[in-house]
């Protein structure tokens, strides 16, 4: 049995898939078994990771009609056989040294049940944007999660089996296997798992330094999304509340205004000024801890929204012109 | 301190227990057992002192083996540093009637801090004793405990009451939930899961009082198949009302109630954190979910469950519990004998 499993959710991800598994099967650390699950895809997905399955005795290809992302990582869950299961999704990379870098950090580390890197940014062509995502490693605490998400992204992380069984369950009316992510959400699924995991077991969640995920950025579709983001990220809020009041109530008010400040950057980047400036008001409102804790990305979020509002886009430096979480 | 026994006399070895103000529940039914069992009486005395955690100095105790039921925080680590320095001599067991995966889970963000305080305080003593299997687990997991330190003791407030009651019959229609009103033992969960639950005649009733009392009164309001009652002199005779016991627990480290409701011959509807993972193994059902949907389903399968199967069912929870007052003792017995044979025994450092 190999010790780890890396589960790829691909969904129409022709243009990207090759490289991400070629990413994957040259990972430093070989005893691995790498399971795409395409989600139900109308392109040449399943065609491309079955060429890499015929190439590789450790690729493996599972089809399913469309459950999305949660759906597709709850398949891949299920048919893993190793001790350590990783994600990455089918437009990311995976550093050559990333899951060696894993394996010996949840070795050395047993109360460790969810291990992450940072993340460097790449754009549609898989050019580096000079970008990073250097989120807190170490002293992870569970309001650290919900504020900030160290884990960043859902290529990032590489738990322990023991750890995501501990928040299995089969809702009323799934038949056929366990969710670990919950499918009701076709957003904010990542931070609901992680949450859940930070407020339902004991296992820690601890980074290991570098950026060894390169992240790809789509410029495209960041304007409307926003709105079902947020409505997804208050369903986890009311979802997972129940679990823990006290900390709900102490902990949202802050932890949404990081994530209007998310969305208002979000809203920089697609070009939106209005809708930014709307939305980083609001953030401030809510809570002083993004302007206390950090104060140079706050107030350049506001002056980047108040630049695109009154004089548009063509007064922004590049970064923004694409985006940053 | 030293007695004189009269040379022909078996030396029964005296075991003190000692537990403080802030125990409740499943604790103090254990400690009465203790305290009133003849079978346990016959191989030592074991006798129950309520001390002050809060205290500096440890009290004159008359004893050969200490057995602490303490609960452990960082007010109560000076008690404990004063019992071991005072009695260096004797050996000495904790008993971890609290601390749990899902309770750190749940209370815990700092998580490493609370770690090393357990560690700490657990050093003092020759050997840890978990309530649970799965408790025991998650102490060695975590590496809070060794193994060859740890004990499984399995609580007990003795079950011969429950076992003499009838078999419930029939499908379930009186569900009880029984325990603390606190956050802990997710009768808020409960409720709103009861209130999806359609099952013609169907009742809930929720035993004992808590913190939660209005908040649960306030759940429940409007929908008349839901009751409150206090706690009975007679926990069996309460027992006798329902057909089914219900915990979706956040956290329990052992769950005296689910044995109960085994030996009673009820059925027995758990969350399976911690401790009650122990009774899914001797045959409890289990919700994994911890949404009301999630518990509405399951009420609403565990009342159509066919009545032939559910006796047997019943049956067979009864027989994997009836030997639960003699593995208590033996429990005992065996931590008794083994430290005052080694009182070195893996004492730690």
């Amino acid at each position: 049995m190999p010790h780890a499993s890396i589960i790829v959710p691909a969904f129409n991800a022709e243009a990207t898939l090759d490289a991400t598994l070629r990413s994957l099967r040259a990972q430093t650390f070989t005893d691995l078994e790498i399971i795409v699950v395409d989600d139900g895809s109308s392109d040449r997905t399943a065609r491309i990771a079955a060429d890499h399955a015929g190439e590789d005795g450790r690729v493996q290809l599972v089809m399913q009609a469309n459950r999305g992302l949660a759906g597709a990582r709850n398949s891949g869950i299920q048919v893993a056989r190793g001790a350590i299961i990783g994600f990455c999704d089918a437009d990311d990379l995976w550093r050559p040294h990333k899951l060696a870098a894993h394996v010996r950090h949840l070795a050395e580390a047993p109360a460790v049940g969810l291990s992450f890197s940072g993340s460097a940014l790449i754009d549609g062509a898989g050019q580096p944007l000079g970008l990073a995502q250097r989120p807190r490693l170490w002293g992870i605490r569970p309001d650290h999660v919900f504020l900030r998400n160290p884990v960043g992204n859902g290529s990032a992380a590489v738990l322990r089996r023991a750890a995501l069984d501990a928040i299995a369950w089969r809702p009323a009316g799934e038949t056929v296997r366990d969710w670990w992510f919950d499918e009701r959400f076709r957003q904010s699924e990542d931070i609901e798992c992680w949450l859940r995991l930070a407020l339902t077991s004991d296992w820690q969640i601890e980074g290991v330094p570098g950026t060894l995920t390169a992240y790809r950025v789509n410029p495209a579709g960041l304007s409307a999304a926003g709105g079902r983001q947020l409505a997804a990220w208050e369903r986890v809020v009311a979802k997972l509340a129940p679990l823990a009041p006290d900390f709900f109530a102490r902990h949202t008010p802050a932890a949404r205004a990081y994530q209007l400040r998310y969305l208002a950057r979000r809203a920089v980047s697609a070009g939106d000024g209005r809708e930014a400036l709307r939305l980083v008001l609001a953030s401030l409102r809510l809570s002083r801890h993004p302007l206390v804790n950090e104060p140079a990305k706050t107030l350049v979020t506001l002056a980047a929204a108040l630049a695109l509002r009154l004089f548009g886009a063509a007064v922004l430096p590049a970064p923004f012109a694409r985006r940053s979480a | 301190m030293t007695q004189i026994l009269p040379a022909a006399a078996p030396a029964r070895l005296r075991v003190v227990h000692l537990v403080d103000d802030g125990n409740w529940g499943g604790v103090t039914r254990g400690m009465k057992f203790l305290g009133r069992d003849a079978d346990l009486a016959a191989s030592a005395q074991h006798s129950v002192v309520t001390v002050s955690r809060s205290a500096l100095s440890a009290p004159a105790l008359e004893a050969d083996v200490i057995v602490s039921h303490l609960a452990i925080s960082w007010r109560a680590l000076p008690f404990l540093t004063a019992l071991r320095a005072r009695y260096a001599h004797l050996p000495m067991a904790h008993v971890e009637h609290s601390y749990c995966e899902g309770f750190v889970a749940g209370n815990v963000l700092h998580r490493l801090r609370f770690q090393t305080l357990l560690r700490s305080a657990f050093a003092m003593f020759d050997r840890i004793c978990s309530v649970s299997a799965a408790q025991g687990e998650w102490l060695v997991a975590r590496g809070l405990v060794g193994r060859e330190r740890l004990q499984v003791l399995r609580s007990c407030g003795g079950v011969a009451d429950f076992l003499d009651l009838p078999l419930a019959e029939g499908a379930p229609r009186a569900f009880g939930a029984i325990g603390r009103f606190d956050r802990q033992k997710g009768f808020d969960l409960l409720i709103e899961a009861f209130r999806r639950v359609a099952v013609p005649g169907a009742t809930l009733t929720l035993v004992g009082d808590g913190p939660e009392r209005g908040r649960l009164e306030a759940l429940a309001a409007g929908d008349p198949r839901i009751g409150f009652a206090g706690y009975s002199a007679s926990p069996a005779t309460m027992m006798r009302r329902f057909d089914a016991v219900v915990m979706p627990s956040r956290w329990e480290a052992y769950g005296l109630v689910a044995l109960e409701a085994m030996a009673a011959g009820r059925d027995l509807l758990v969350s399976g954190v911690d401790g009650l993972a122990d009774h899914v193994g001797r045959g409890a059902r289990l919700c994994r979910g911890r949404e009301a949907e999630d518990w509405a389903a399951a009420l609403t399968d565990l009342a159509a469950q066919d009545p032939a199967q559910a006796c047997a069912r019943r049956l067979a929870g009864r027989a994997a519990v009836v030997g639960a007052e003699a593995e208590f003792r033996a429990g005992y017995d065996r931590l008794v004998r083994d430290l005052s044979a080694a009182p070195e025994l893996a004492r730690a450092v």
